[in-house]
């Protein structure tokens, strides 16, 4: 399955066994949050070889999420919201997610 | 986790106005994001605690369980955990922060 950008440009070095922790983290995001937007980025090539960089190719993420759920959240509360969606992931290796989680209204 | 990691963090944070959870230490960070939170408080002019969770293995998991936050750093103020560091730069960046720690007395008020 395509899913645009979900690797930027470092598509290329990345084998279909990789590629699981990426589909993971979208598919939990969406049963969670049904998000109008849903965007995993994989910046695990900007942790190579540093703390934290297992290897895989899949150990830092970034996500942007808009969803009508995040709507009276605070920050925390949105955060604390994606973090329980993808504890199953973060078992499985994720080691850094940063999360940009926006209401409808506010990304607009 | 054993209760003297929570005891220990517990007393970590009100002991502290500012306990930051991060990995190295703030002249030496050791992850991007903690560096991030370490330059956001020294430019704000916070004195804050570091404790380096790469040097206890107990902090490290501990400190996960006790905020049930995946992630390192962690920022506690006055007790509270206010978030890592996509949050605080966030606050930092809409100025939240530094109103925040005015209003706890940690620091001056902003010129207005």
């Amino acid at each position: 399955m395509m899913i645009s950008g979900l690797y930027g440009n470092h598509l290329d070095i990345k084998t279909a066994k990789t590629m699981a922790l990426a589909e993971e983290i979208k598919t939990r995001v969406i049963e969670a949050m049904a998000p109008e937007v849903i965007e995993v980025i994989n910046e695990s090539h900007k942790h190579a070889g540093h703390a934290g960089d297992n290897g895989t190719g899949e150990s830092h993420f970034r996500i942007i999420v808009v969803s009508a759920r995040f709507e009276n959240c605070a920050r925390l509360a949105r955060h604390r919201m994606i973090n329980e969606a993808l504890e199953p992931v973060f078992k499985k290796g994720l080691h850094a997610l940063s999360i940009q989680a926006f209401s409808p209204s506010e990304y607009k | 986790m054993s209760n003297d990691v929570f005891e220990q963090i517990k007393q970590d944070i009100s002991q502290n106005d500012i306990v930051l959870y991060m990995k190295g230490t703030a002249s030496f960070p050791q992850c991007g994001f903690s560096a991030t939170v370490v330059q956001i408080l020294s430019q704000i002019g916070a004195p804050f605690k570091d404790i380096n969770v790469l040097e206890n293995a107990d902090i490290r998991q501990g400190i996960k369980d006790f905020t049930n936050w995946p992630t390192i750093p962690q920022l506690y103020i006055k007790g509270e955990f206010v978030g890592g560091c996509d949050i605080v730069r966030d606050m930092f960046n809409s100025g939240e922060l530094q109103d925040m720690l005015a209003e706890k007395g940690i620091t001056s008020p902003r010129a207005a």
